[in-house]
């Protein structure tokens, strides 16, 4: 059995977009579900800590879940399972587009978790090799590393904000969006801050000073990674067209 | 401010906390503070001072053991209910800094909460003539210096009364003359009765105004003198 760590980082981010683009465009309840089955046997077996990632977007989850209730409501269709006064609340149809919503958003996150197996490094050498222009390779990387640093602030802020004496459970959800729009502008402050800092550190170590640049790190596809690239596209495009013809 | 000099403001009994997959950052550590002294907490950088801090205000809540502020265990206090009783200035007050303009930084929490416009606006002016704004009301708060946006904080801080103030490292980044302001402050705030914890590696401004000084190494108190 090949594993999962050993194949290009080229090939991950291919399995991710196909898993992703799967989610997207098919429709069915079951095939979906199945989807996300296939999506977390992938991320195990690529050794992606799955269940701390779930765990940790805990209130991903939570979003998921409300979206998807919002979807139920405003999107009603067949038979009525709650109504108020006669109106209908949730309907057949509006769960299943909920549940199909909450499938595609865990497909995402599932699938997406396979490139935390990765080093950013290796990504961008990847992507350079696919002739990707460095610099938008290297802003992708930096958008990840970022990320962390991001979740950070935005905790802080968001204590500091509660710390102020506002009790967010018990404010109406107006003033609650209100609250919100605050807290995003330390963050886009800070990111114009850091990011006009770290420009400018890039610059005194000659960033971008020759059109070309060499690397130590070469990645070289094997047979193993051109089979799993062509499996993956194979495999998806064959389960959107069956999908798509009788579902 | 809350009359409370002689009970104890915040009491810690044997707290316990770590992070996630990490070692204990703080031990089993028992502690008291009164809201008519001003503690210093030091120690090495990893010694756990700040994690302290955050256990002191509720940011974090203990392992094991308890935290409690005026005799209520911070695990049962929501952090806007911790907001009204003790105030917390981050080691970067950019974080904490929410507004554009200098006015609304100050109102916004008590707008949220209801409060008449009129005693808002007495509120705001008190606050900006007492931490030496007024004259800077014009600019973006973004666009302040350092020291002036750490008093805007701690301005937007106290305009709730908590009756106990926890800073960490307000010295950092300030000059001679910020430190020299920054000490008239709190000289000002020791004035009016309001306890204080300063986590701080600056030895000369902790001598100036500490009561009592706490040394922290690896996640236990070492030292705890008056």
């Amino acid at each position: 059995m090949i594993a999962g760590e050993n194949l290009d980082p080229r090939v991950k981010l291919i399995i991710v977009m196909c898993l992703s683009t799967m989610g997207v465009f098919i429709h069915n309840i079951s095939v979906l579900f199945g989807i996300l089955l296939i999506s977390f046997l992938a991320a195990v077996i690529f050794g992606a800590r799955v269940f701390t990632i779930v765990k940790k977007h805990k209130s991903f989850i939570y979003l998921f879940i409300a979206i998807s209730i919002m979807q139920s409501i405003f999107s009603p269709s067949g038979a009525s399972i709650l109504s108020i006064k006669g109106v209908s609340i949730l309907t057949m149809g509006g769960l299943e587009k909920g549940l199909i919503m909450m499938e595609r958003m865990s497909v995402v996150l599932v699938s997406a978790s396979i490139m935390t197996t990765t080093t950013t490094r290796k990504v961008i050498q990847g992507l350079v090799q696919w002739k990707i222009p460095y610099e938008v390779a290297f802003m992708t990387s930096i958008a990840i590393r970022f990320l962390p640093v991001f979740m950070e602030e935005m905790r802080d802020c968001l204590t500091a904000i509660q710390l102020r004496g506002i009790d967010l459970k018990k404010i109406p959800l107006k003033k609650k969006i209100q609250i919100y729009s605050y807290i995003f502008t330390p963050i886009v402050a800070g990111t114009f801050i850091k990011s006009q800092k770290l420009s400018m550190a890039m610059e005194t170590r000659a960033f971008r000073a020759f059109p070309n640049r060499t690397s130590y790190l070469v990645l070289n596809m094997q047979l193993q990674d051109y089979m799993f690239i062509t499996l993956s596209i194979l495999l998806t495009i064959a389960v959107i067209i069956v999908s798509s013809l009788y579902c | 401010m809350e009359e409370n000099n002689n009970i104890p403001y915040i009491k810690m009994q044997e707290a316990a906390f770590r992070y996630p997959k990490g070692d204990f950052v703080i031990e089993n550590t028992s502690l008291t503070l009164f809201q008519n002294e001003f503690t210093a907490v030091t120690g090495p950088n990893g010694s756990g001072k700040t994690t302290l801090g955050k256990l002191i205000v509720g940011i974090v809540k203990p392992d094991c053991g308890s935290v409690k502020i005026l005799n209520r265990d911070t695990r049962e206090m929501t952090l806007g209910e911790i907001g009204k009783k003790v105030g917390y200035l981050f080691q970067n007050p950019e974080r904490q800094l929410f507004s554009m303009n200098i006015r609304e930084e100050i109102s916004f929490p008590m707008e949220i909460r209801g409060i008449p416009k009129e005693k808002i606006k007495e509120k705001v002016d008190e606050m900006l003539e007492t931490f030496s704004l007024t004259h800077l009301e014009g600019i973006p708060a973004f666009k302040l210096s350092r020291g002036e946006k750490q008093r805007l904080a701690i301005a937007s801080i106290l305009v709730n009364n908590p009756g106990f103030f926890v800073m960490d490292e307000p010295t950092t980044g300030l000059d001679a003359e910020r430190k020299k302001d920054l000490s008239e402050l709190i000289s000002n705030l020791q004035d009016k009765g309001i306890g204080m914890v300063v986590i701080s590696h600056d030895l000369p401004f902790i001598k100036q105004h500490a009561d009592r000084t706490i040394t922290l190494s690896g996640g236990k108190i070492i030292d705890d003198s008056r």
